[in-house]
């Protein structure tokens, strides 16, 4: 802050921080999504998160055995989806795409 | 740093790691490195009917760049602690970029 | 700054033309085909990305929008401004 060229967020990870103790939405690589409350995060975006619900994007079919698992098709595509959930999770960075907070209404 | 120790403190818990191959290896935490390899003991795959190759097997070493999550109790964290920590390494790594 | 063979007056280096279009709408591509345009918040040399009020377009199509993200670095083919 020193050199104080701009104040507040000067650098992607600030956003993230901003985050903390916050909804966020998280895209991950393999078509994934997780949704949760953001506790930690390093400059390699590893996270924890709480309250974690995961969507999986299956395209079509690959096999319908996980049969308690909730899997609806969305009706413009051929897409399933499957959601589970975590009550607290560490998510590795290299898996992560994208990061952003969760709006409140 | 800071995904090292917190997972230090997690040692003896019951955890469920989510490789990227989608095997989840349920095991207590029993020690980690700074690469976040982890290894667990007394361990059971979830979903061994599809997975069945690690039935016999008591305890793994798992490579760090392999895992996708770890499930954690939610009682084993204290949020606001990691919270606090988290702020802390990201005033640091701040520090240390200039 | 001298800067070997700086020919072209306007051609700076990679990292002077992000922070020149910095607050700019961008379109970011990523490595998936995946393309997000918004106003490029900041960058680091990671090519970490925070942009704000961005669109994400899965072929062409508008999926989502988001207020505010951070897009991880190693996930990006390329950052345009749009002008």
């Amino acid at each position: 802050m020193s050199e104080g060229e701009e104040g507040p967020a000067s650098e992607p990870l600030d956003l993230v921080r901003l985050c903390l103790n916050e909804e966020v939405y998280v895209k991950l690589r393999g078509d994934r999504e997780l949704k949760g409350r953001l506790h930690a995060y390093d400059s390699h975006m590893n996270l924890v998160l709480s309250d974690v619900e995961e969507t999986i994007y299956v395209v079509d079919d690959e096999e319908n055995d996980e049969g308690d698992e909730k899997i609806r098709v969305e009706d413009d595509q051929e897409i399933k989806s499957v959601t589970k959930k975590s009550e607290m999770l560490f998510v590795r960075g290299d898996s992560v795409v994208l990061v952003s907070p969760i709006e409140k209404s | 740093m800071l995904f090292f120790s917190f997972f230090k403190t997690l040692i003896d818990n019951q955890v469920t790691v989510e490789l990227k191959n989608d095997i989840q290896i349920r095991g207590t935490l029993k020690s980690v490195d700074q690469y976040l390899n982890i290894k667990l003991d007394n361990i059971e795959v979830v979903d061994d009917i599809k997975y069945p190759h690690l039935s016999s097997v008591k305890n793994v070493f798992i490579r760090g760049s392999v895992v996708r999550y770890v499930h954690l109790p939610h009682n084993a964290v204290d949020v606001t602690l990691l919270e606090d920590a988290t702020r802390r390494e990201a005033a640091n790594q701040a520090a240390k970029a200039k | 700054m001298e800067n070997g063979t700086a020919s072209q007056g306007e051609g700076r280096d990679p990292s002077g033309f992000l922070a020149e279009i910095i607050g700019n709408p961008v379109t970011v591509k990523l490595n998936s085909g995946v393309v997000y345009k918004g106003e490029l918040q900041s960058v680091d040399g990671y090519m970490n990305i925070a942009l704000e009020k961005t669109e994400e377009y899965v072929d062409g199509v508008k999926r989502r929008t988001y207020g505010d993200a951070f897009v991880r670095g190693n996930n990006v083919m390329y950052i345009s401004a749009d002008s």
